[in-house]
C-alpha cells in the first residue's frame, strides 16, 4: 500500500513540474519591476484622522512644562524639557517629523507620483514626502520633516500565497531632521535622531478602516532608548472635515 | 470545565503518529502546488518585554479616578465607573482576579508566546500567551475550530482562534468574562469581543485590539500596545490566595451610590482639563474636540443595544431543541430553549434537576438518554414551582423509575415504582395544588412526591452528597439550590440568571435574592485565579462559576442600596423609574418589553 502511494506521488510531481515552471514565465524576458505605487500591497491614500485614546493628556492639550511621563529622557533630554518656554507653545516644532503624527490631526494621503507619497498634516499644516526612489540624493539641509526614504515591506509568498490577499507594510526611515519636539511642551528630540516608522492598514469587523503607525524615534543626544509608539488613525470618507490651521514658526 | 468540553464540540489533537516518507512527500507537493492554508512568514514566539511610553502612569500606577477621555463609552458605563469604589478590590473575591484579555497586555510583566506544533504537519495547533501579572494564560487555537456555543463558560481570557493575513496574526476572541478596559471602574460586559493583530517589525511587536461591546461602547475601543523581543525569558509564577484584608459586613459591597462619588471632579481640576472631556464619550478623541465651542454628546447617546425581551414567562418556551454539556463530575449542563435544567449521571441511575416546560419534556428525555443510555431516571428535584422548571414534571418521572420496597411500598404502593420521584419545598407543592390566578392546580405525575420543610434537604446518590438547600423569599417562596458536592457544581433555578434582573414573583423579594446569591457564594471554591473550580448553572443563560455569580452579586447589592437610598429620601416608584438608578446595568440585563422589564423588576424591587 505504502509503495502504491509513493509512486503515485511521484507520478504526480512529475506531471505538476512542468505547470510549475510554465508560471514562473519560461522563455519571456525580465519585465519592468512595477513601480511603487502600483507594487503597493495596502492602499494609505486618503483622509485619516487621529483618534486619540491613549496619552490624552499629553496630545489632546499642551501638558505643563516638564511632564515628561513615558518618554525614555536622559539628563541632558530632560534638562532640555525643563528648559522650555511655555509662550513657545503652538511653535512648529512640535509638528516636526518625530513627533508629527502624535499631533491630533487629520492625515491626506496621496501619491504626488508614482514614486513619491505625500502626507500632509491639517494640525500644523505640515507636508512630508516619502520617496520611494533611493536614488534621490540626500538633502544637505537639515528640515522640519527630514528626508524620507520609504519601501513596502511584504511577506515573502509562502503556501497558499496565491489565494491569500495581498498583505504587507509601508516602512518609513527618515533622517536630516532638524530637531523638535516629541510633545507640544518642548520633550526635545535632536537633529542627531533618526526615525523609522512602519504604517499597516487593516479593516474592522465594524467596516471601519484603520491606519497604525509604529514609531521608532532614536536619538543618542536625548533619549537612553528608543522611543516607541503606534498611533490610530480612521480612515474618513472625504476631506469635509479638513480644517488647516497653521503652527507658529 | 475546559472549552473542549462541550459535547460534540470538535477537539484535534496533535498527531503522535510517525509520518510515513510518502506522506511527507506529499506534503511537500502541496507546497509546490500552492495548496492548503496561508501560512505564518513571521516567528511571534518569545519572550517580549512590555514598551511603556504610551499611557505609561495609567498602566503602571494607575489611572486616576473619574479619567474616562477618549473612550467611546456610553452613559451606562460612566455611572457604573462613577460609582465604582477602589475599596472593592480589597474582598477576598475580588482580589486574585486577573486582568482579562481585554486589559492584560496593557498591563506590567513579559508576554511570552510559544506554539504548539501538529508533529505529522509541523503546522501551528495553537499559540499560547503568558502574561506574568496573575499568570494571565491564554490559547489562540489556529487550527479552524469553532468557538463554543453561547450557553458555554466564560473565562477572563476568553476563547481565541487566530488566522494569519501575511504576516499579521489576527485573533477573534469570544466568551469573555464581564471586566475592565481601565483600572477606574470602566467596565465591558460579558457579551463584549475582541479583535487583535499581532504585527512584527523587526524586533518589536505591536497589539493592536479592538474591542466591541453592545453594552459600555458605542463603537469598537482600538487600543495598540508596544512590545521589544528580549533575551530575558524570566516569567516567575504568581500564586494568589484572597486573605480577609477589611472586615465588612457579611455581602456588603463597596461603591458609591449616584452623585456621591466626592473624587471625579479632582483628575480634570489638578491637570487643568475641560471636565466634559474627561467624562469621555467617542466625540473626545477627535482632534476638534478639543477646539473653542466643541460639546460632547455624552448622556444623549444610547448604547448600541437594541430593546430586548425579557426572560421567557414561566410557561414559555413551545420549541424542543434540548442541548447537553457536560461541566464536571458527574453533573451535565442540560439547555433548552431559554431554560436550563442538569442531570447527575452515575451508576444509580440519573438525576434530573428541573424538567423544562412540558413541550420540551420529550426532547429533554431523549437527550438524557443519549448521554445516559441505559440508565433509569430516579430523581428529579425542582428549584421551584414555575411552568418553565416543573412544566415537564410528569413526563419526565413517567420516564423514570424508582425502587420502591419495605414500608415505603406499603405507603405509596408498587406503582410508584413506575415513575421517578420528585423533590421539593413544600412551597412548591402550595403553589402547585393552589395556583394563583386562573392557572389549573396540578396533579398526578405533575406533583413533588417528596417535600420539606427545613431549610435543608439531603440525598446521597451516584457516590456524592446532594444538598438541597432552601432559599426563603428570594425568587419565589419555594427556591432551592442544589449542591452537588463530589462534583462541585451548584444548581441554581431562578435565584440566579446570566440574562436579566432577576425575577421577583409574589412572595419572593430583592433581599432574599441577594442572601441566595451570597449563600451561593458560600458555596463556591474557584481553582485559582478566581476562575473554574466550583460551577454554577444558572436558572437561564449560560454556564458559570464564582466570579459571574460575584458579578451579578455586586449589580444586585448595589441595586438594592441605591433602592433604599431612595426609599429613604420618600421617592415615589415613578420617580425611582424616571431617575435610571438601573441605567448602568439595564443594557444587559435590563429589557423594555417582553415578559420581564426592566420596570416590572422596579416595581417588584421597590416595593
Amino acid at each position: 500500500m505504502r509503495r502504491t502511494v509513493l509512486a503515485a506521488a511521484m507520478a504526480l510531481s512529475v506531471t505538476l513540474a512542468p505547470g510549475l515552471l510554465a508560471q514562473r514565465g519560461r522563455g519571456a524576458g525580465p519585465a519592468a519591476p512595477p513601480t511603487p505605487r502600483a507594487a503597493a500591497p495596502i492602499d494609505v491614500t486618503g483622509y485619516w484622522v487621529s483618534i486619540v485614546n491613549e496619552d490624552w493628556r499629553w496630545r489632546m492639550v499642551t501638558p505643563p512644562k516638564g511632564d515628561v511621563a513615558s518618554v525614555p529622557l536622559n539628563p541632558e533630554g530632560i534638562k532640555a524639557a525643563n528648559s522650555w518656554d511655555p509662550a513657545t507653545d503652538g511653535s512648529c516644532l512640535a509638528y516636526g517629523a518625530a513627533g508629527l503624527l502624535r499631533i491630533p490631526t487629520r492625515l491626506h494621503i496621496t501619491w504626488e507620483d508614482d514614486r513619491t507619497l505625500k502626507i500632509e498634516t491639517d494640525a500644523g499644516q505640515q507636508t512630508r514626502r516619502l520617496l520611494f526612489d533611493r536614488s534621490q540624493p540626500v538633502p544637505a539641509r537639515r528640515t522640519l520633516q527630514g528626508h524620507s526614504v520609504a519601501e513596502w515591506e511584504i511577506p515573502a509568498a509562502g503556501r497558499g500565497a496565491a489565494q491569500a490577499p495581498r498583505t504587507g507594510s509601508l516602512k518609513v526611515s527618515t533622517t536630516m531632521m532638524s530637531g523638535g519636539w516629541l510633545r507640544r511642551n518642548g520633550v526635545p528630540y535632536s537633529e542627531n535622531a533618526s526615525l523609522t516608522e512602519y504604517f499597516d492598514r487593516f479593516p474592522a469587523p465594524n467596516g471601519d478602516e484603520w491606519l497604525v503607525v509604529t514609531t521608532i524615534v532614536s536619538d543618542p543626544r536625548y533619549l537612553t532608548q528608543d522611543f516607541v509608539t503606534s498611533t490610530h488613525f480612521k480612515k474618513e470618507p472625504d476631506g469635509a472635515k479638513w480644517s488647516p490651521a497653521p503652527c507658529r514658526s | 470545565m475546559p472549552f473542549a468540553a462541550v459535547a460534540g464540540y470538535p477537539r484535534r489533537r496533535p498527531s503522535t503518529s510517525p509520518a510515513p516518507v510518502c506522506v511527507a512527500f506529499l506534503a511537500a507537493l502541496g507546497v509546490l502546488a500552492g495548496a492548503g492554508r496561508a501560512a505564518a512568514q513571521v516567528d511571534l514566539t518569545g519572550t517580549w518585554a512590555p514598551i511603556f511610553h504610551e499611557d505609561q502612569i495609567e498602566r503602571i500606577p494607575g489611572p486616576d479616578i473619574g479619567d474616562y477621555a477618549g473612550l467611546p463609552i456610553n452613559d451606562a458605563a460612566r455611572l457604573r465607573a462613577d460609582s465604582w469604589m477602589s475599596s472593592l478590590l480589597t474582598l477576598p473575591e475580588h482580589q486574585c482576579k486577573p486582568h482579562p484579555s481585554t486589559y492584560g497586555f496593557r498591563g506590567v510583566g513579559n508576554l511570552r508566546i510559544t506554539a504548539d506544533f501538529d508533529r505529522a504537519t509541523q503546522a501551528i495547533v495553537k499559540l499560547n500567551t503568558h502574561i506574568q501579572w496573575q499568570e494571565q494564560r491564554r490559547e489562540i487555537w489556529m487550527d479552524g475550530r469553532p468557538h463554543p456555543p453561547e450557553y458555554a463558560a466564560h473565562t477572563w481570557q476568553g476563547f481565541s482562534t487566530g488566522r494569519w493575513e501575511g504576516n499579521v496574526l489576527v485573533v477573534t476572541t469570544t466568551h469573555l468574562k464581564a471586566g475592565w478596559i481601565r483600572r477606574n471602574g470602566l467596565a465591558i460586559s460579558d457579551r463584549a469581543t475582541m479583535t487583535e493583530r499581532f504585527i512584527r517589525h523587526g524586533n518589536y511587536l505591536t497589539h493592536v485590539y479592538m474591542i466591541e461591546d453592545p453594552v459600555y461602547l458605542t463603537e469598537p475601543l482600538i487600543k495598540t500596545n508596544g512590545f521589544m523581543l528580549t533575551l530575558n525569558p524570566a516569567m516567575p509564577p504568581y500564586p494568589c490566595r484572597p486573605a480577609v484584608e477589611v472586615p465588612y459586613e457579611k455581602g456588603e459591597v463597596p461603591h458609591y451610590l449616584p452623585g456621591e462619588n466626592p473624587f471625579l471632579g479632582d483628575y480634570a481640576k489638578k491637570h487643568n482639563l475641560p471636565p466634559a472631556l474627561v467624562r469621555g464619550g467617542a466625540e473626545t478623541a477627535l482632534p476638534e474636540s478639543i477646539k473653542p465651542g466643541f460639546k460632547p454628546a455624552q448622556g444623549t447617546r444610547p448604547g448600541t443595544r437594541a430593546p430586548r425581551s425579557g426572560a421567557p414567562g414561566p410557561d414559555a418556551g413551545e420549541t424542543a431543541g434540548v442541548k447537553s454539556m457536560h461541566v464536571q463530575g458527574n453533573v451535565w449542563m442540560l439547555v433548552g430553549d431559554g431554560v436550563n435544567a442538569a442531570a447527575q449521571i452515575g451508576d444509580d441511575g440519573v438525576l434530573i434537576v428541573d424538567t423544562m416546560t412540558e413541550a420540551q419534556a420529550d426532547a429533554l428525555i431523549a437527550e438524557v438518554r443519549r448521554i445516559a443510555p441505559g440508565k433509569p431516571i430516579r430523581w428529579i428535584i425542582n428549584t421551584h414551582v414555575h411552568g418553565d422548571h416543573t412544566g415537564g414534571n410528569a413526563k419526565v418521572a413517567e420516564a423514570g423509575e424508582s425502587i420502591v420496597g419495605g414500608n415505603f411500598a406499603a405507603q405509596v404502593g408498587q406503582a410508584a415504582a413506575n415513575s421517578a420521584q420528585i423533590i421539593a419545598h413544600e412551597n412548591v407543592m402550595k403553589r402547585m395544588v393552589d395556583p394563583d390566578g386562573d392557572a389549573r392546580p396540578a396533579t398526578g405525575l405533575m406533583l413533588p412526591t417528596d417535600t420539606f420543610f427545613t431549610g435543608e434537604h439531603e440525598i446521597y446518590f451516584n457516590g456524592e452528597a446532594v444538598q438541597i438547600l432552601h432559599q426563603p423569599g428570594a425568587h419565589t417562596d419555594g427556591d432551592v439550590i442544589v449542591f452537588f458536592r463530589k462534583s462541585d457544581v451548584v444548581v441554581a433555578g431562578d435565584v440566579f440568571n446570566t440574562r436579566t434582573f432577576p425575577v421577583i414573583d409574589g412572595p419572593g423579594s430583592l433581599d432574599g435574592i441577594v442572601a441566595s446569591l451570597n449563600h451561593i457564594l458560600d458555596l463556591t471554591i474557584p481553582r485559582d485565579k478566581q476562575e473554574g473550580g466550583t460551577y454554577v448553572i444558572p436558572g437561564h443563560g449560560r454556564l458559570t462559576d464564582e466570579a459571574d455569580v460575584v458579578d451579578y452579586r455586586d449589580m444586585m447589592t448595589i441595586i438594592r442600596d441605591r433602592l433604599d437610598a431612595a426609599r429613604k429620601k420618600g421617592m415615589t416608584l415613578a420617580q425611582v423609574k424616571a431617575a435610571g438608578l438601573l441605567r448602568d446595568y439595564e443594557g444587559r440585563f435590563g429589557a423594555s418589553e417582553g415578559a420581564w422589564t426592566t420596570d416590572r423588576f422596579l416595581e417588584a424591587a421597590y416595593r
